[in-house]
């Protein structure tokens, strides 16, 4: 199966501020001071990509739905540009208080997960967003996207793989 | 008897990720009354029914697909 170990293997670069810690802290004197060092499954000091996802209140200008996203996403301090993706107006598939449609717009970001905080506040306590939703865009992480031809080559390499078992 | 084994629609078409703004896929895997469909009756793998059930709940809270369907209070 080492085609599927391959497949599996998941590349972290961490920066050079990164301390792993162990988690929890070693007791003073026990033996478990001595292993080298286990993350504690959140590699908190990274950044990380994100997507979110607005629905703002749809009787909003298309000039005041710029003005916010320009002024949410100049607080994230982001690495990289933010990828934003109008949808439109749309509608809901069901009331949400009196709105029977919603603006959408999906954006992408790297950024660091200290600077989220005060981000979703301030969405928060915004009126003219319905509702927002930030979570973690999946992706393939490590080797680029596979083009055509290597799709067809792997699924052929699968394949084999299966015959011999 | 066993059941006869169905293969995972999303293993077949090798997606690694469900989107859960993607309403038309979304909408295959709900039923009438907009409930997730059981990997029983779609054939959903273990791993993507999770991934399913996790797609439909963001989707349901961004009013891409309703919670209830059919349904008029």
């Amino acid at each position: 199966m080492r085609s599927l170990r391959d497949r599996m293997l998941i590349y972290v670069q961490f920066p050079a501020t990164f301390k792993p810690q162990l988690h929890p802290p070693p007791v003073a004197g026990s033996p478990w001071e001595a292993v080298s060092f286990k993350t504690t499954g959140r590699l908190a000091d990274m950044p990380r990509q994100y997507e979110a996802v607005y629905i703002f209140d749809s009787t909003l200008e298309d000039a005041a739905i710029n003005e916010k996203l320009t002024r949410y996403h100049g607080m994230l301090s982001a690495s990289g540009e933010v990828k934003v993706d109008h949808w439109g107006r749309r509608q809901l598939a069901y009331t949400i208080g009196p709105r029977e449609t919603g603006y959408y717009v999906v954006a992408r970001f790297d950024a660091e997960p200290t600077v989220l905080p005060e981000y979703e506040r301030a969405l928060k306590l915004d009126d003219g967003v319905v509702r927002y939703l930030v979570t973690l865009h999946e992706h393939e992480v490590g080797a680029p996207p596979m083009s055509e031809e290597e799709m067809v080559a792997a699924r052929r390499r699968d394949d084999d793989d299966e015959d011999e078992e | 008897m066993r059941r006869p084994t169905k293969s995972c629609p999303f293993c077949e078409t090798r997606v690694r990720f469900i989107d859960y703004k993607d309403d038309r896929t979304l909408g295959r895997f709900i039923t009438d009354h907009g409930k997730i469909l059981p990997s029983r009756l779609s054939g959903t793998c273990a791993r993507h029914q999770r991934q399913l059930a996790t797609a439909v709940k963001r989707a349901r809270y961004l009013a891409i697909i309703p919670y209830i369907k059919g349904h008029t209070a």
